[in-house]
């Protein structure tokens, strides 16, 4: 790498960075090591059979890296080719750095049963995808399901932190993998959802939900609003160095705090969600204001406008009480 | 021959014991309301005098609280609700031996999740991702898992309502069984390709064309089967073979993993495990200086 080069990474836009810088710059200095990277000529089989372009990366970047003396285990995907979407390839490479996590993790307690918690190995994932790729769509669909599958496994064994900041954000059923994460961080520009704007103007129509309406679009999915509603964990501001920092205050955690700052993936969390539905119902909110309102927040208006630094002294986060009702 | 689309109860009776099928209960867990989440059948019943958790869609009930969810679409109420099912089918069997662990039958009939704008705003990828964790969990702790495809298996519908199955049976093409991501008409739409060119490919190109007898090429359905009378009778052998391999520890071979390896087998998915074999072996090379 040219000297210099991981420095000038840490104060780039996050929403500007492609793939490979955030995956180098989210490691630390010179300790990136990608794995089935462009130098192999992986690229998708199907894509030429339509006419298509390949990358040799096939829109992701996995590889290994350190965060002092933590393993880090790497995907960050590219929106630039196919919007980041995941076919047979990409598929494949997300869910192995995630098993290989894993089994690094089980290797290294199989060695030394004692060793502390500060070097087992953590996964991170960029997040930048719309989901399946339309064009081999159903090899992608199949990858989900085992992307689910070893997230699973590394419960309560390998921490995985979901960052979600650049331009596609994350969606379809690479939402669902986001939020089965341990910790999410976004920034206030990433999105975060299951059902993309244009699907949801075609479900409810034009009146109900205007795709077009870039105001509204944030208001339902982006990073404010997933932060008040507590599905992210920490919202952060736009540059690499500043996800990174939050990522090494998350991992610098026992590994038992990072599993509370999940959503889901138990009974007792299952329940507690359970009372936001029966919160939904009763609300039936029109907007996303509607609820950042009952958070108490006395002017929803104003708090997607305001400046990042003012929105975050401001901000009143949902709090739902699991022992009311 | 019946086709079962929208016929989701119809099909539990077709594979459990006559009459055995309690809705709502789960061990601990009772579901009295009629209107939580109804468009998600949940129950225990018995196959072959052994008790099994059945989870299921009804496509002809419609949910009071969330317009978008009526049809078979699986909405947040309907997630949580059997994600609860499958927790309370691991806690009743916790601590008992593999043999004992009960069996988890899914019934599918689904064309997706609550596409609307109260799911977003509450989140509905958590729903569908915690019913999926939920699946794998049971799976891992040694429940066996089918999935029984009878009508639609579209998409996130079938990802969280299916796919972590140890195995997934669905009815041949023939009963007008729908599995896949999108039409061919939205795929073009989206793509911007040639829909004519892209319907002659669909013909024979098992990875994009939606279609069961695609995704069995990919690994994606262990088995088709060709009459109603049979999915009882193949729901209990698969069963019996899913405990035979987790009682021998060969639980790889079972679930979303075990489908790669078999799709590689079957010859409609080979660049997956060249991926995975190439990032291995470079990892290795440099495995020393990170673990």
């Amino acid at each position: 790498m040219i000297a210099g080069r991981w420095e000038q990474l840490q104060s780039k836009s996050f929403l500007e960075s492609n793939a490979r810088e955030r995956a180098i710059g989210l490691a630390d200095s010179g300790t990136f090591t990608e794995l089935a990277g462009p130098r192999h000529r992986i690229s998708s089989p199907h894509l030429p059979l339509m006419g298509e372009a390949v990358e040799f990366d096939d829109g992701i970047v996995t590889g290994v890296g350190l965060m002092g003396n933590k393993p880090l285990f790497i995907a960050s995907q590219e929106g630039r080719f196919i919007g980041g979407s995941v076919g047979e390839v990409h598929g494949a490479k997300l869910v192995n750095i995630v098993r290989m996590a894993r089994n690094s993790h089980d290797r290294m307690l199989a060695a030394n049963p004692a060793l502390p918690e500060e070097k087992r190995p953590a996964v991170v994932i960029s997040f930048e995808t719309g989901g399946v790729r339309l064009h081999e769509a159903n090899a992608g669909l199949l990858a989900h399901a085992e992307l689910m599958d070893q997230f699973q496994d590394c419960q309560g064994k390998v921490p995985i932190i979901a960052l979600i900041g650049s331009k596609v954000g994350c969606f379809g059923g690479m939402g669902f993998a986001a939020a089965a994460a341990d910790t999410i961080i976004m920034s206030q520009f990433g999105r975060l959802g299951l059902t993309g704007p244009e699907v949801i103007e075609e479900e409810m129509g034009k009146d109900e939900f205007d795709a077009s309406d870039r105001a509204l679009v944030y208001r339902t999915t982006g990073g404010r609003h997933k932060y008040i509603m507590g599905d992210c964990n920490l919202l952060v501001a736009d540059s690499i160095a500043a996800f990174r920092d939050a990522l090494r205050g998350v991992l610098a955690k026992p590994h038992a705090e990072i599993s509370a700052m999940r959503r889901i993936g138990s009974l007792e969390k299952v329940l507690h969600q359970l009372r936001l539905v029966a919160l939904c119902v009763k609300l039936a909110p029109r907007d996303s204001r509607d609820v950042w309102k009952y958070a108490g927040n006395g002017s929803p208006d104003e708090l997607a406008d305001m400046d990042f630094d003012t929105f975050l002294k401001t901000a009143e986060r949902l709090v739902i009480d699991d022992r009311e009702g | 021959m019946e086709n079962l689309t929208g016929q989701g109860r119809a099909a539990i009776d077709m594979v459990v014991d006559p009459g055995s099928f309690r809705e709502g209960k789960v061990s601990a867990l009772s579901i009295t309301d009629e209107e939580f989440g109804p468009g998600a059948v949940i129950g225990t019943a018995t196959l072959d005098g052994t008790e099994c958790t059945i989870i299921a869609n009804d496509a002809m009930a419609a949910n009071p609280g969330f317009p978008v969810v009526y049809a078979g679409i699986i909405g947040l109420e309907e997630a949580y609700k059997m994600a609860q099912a499958v927790y309370h089918s691991i806690l009743a069997d916790r601590g008992k031996p593999l043999p004992e662990k009960r069996a988890i039958i899914l019934i599918v009939d689904t064309p997706g999740n609550g596409p609307g704008k109260q799911e977003e705003i509450f989140g509905m990828n958590k729903a569908t991702g915690a019913y999926q964790m939920a699946l794998a969990e049971a799976r891992k702790a040694g429940h066996p898992i089918v999935a029984l495809v009878v009508g639609r298996a579209i998409s996130g519908g079938f990802l969280c309502h299916g796919m972590q199955a140890d195995h997934i049976l669905a009815l041949s093409p023939k009963f007008n069984t729908l599995i896949h991501v999108m039409p061919i008409t939205s795929i073009a739409r989206i793509t911007k390709l040639d829909i004519e060119w892209l319907q002659e490919l669909a013909k024979n190109n098992p990875v994009f064309a939606p279609g069961p007898d695609f995704f069995h090429k990919l690994g994606g359905v262990e088995e088709l089967i060709n009459s109603n009378e049979e999915m009882r009778g193949r729901v209990i052998v698969h069963l019996a073979e899913i405990r035979a391999k987790k009682m021998a520890g060969r639980d790889e071979e079972l679930g979303p993993w075990g489908r790669g390896a078999l799709g590689a087998e079957r010859g409609g998915r080979v660049a997956r495990s060249r991926v995975i074999k190439v990032m291995n072996d470079e990892f290795e090379k440099v495995a020393e200086r990170y673990l």
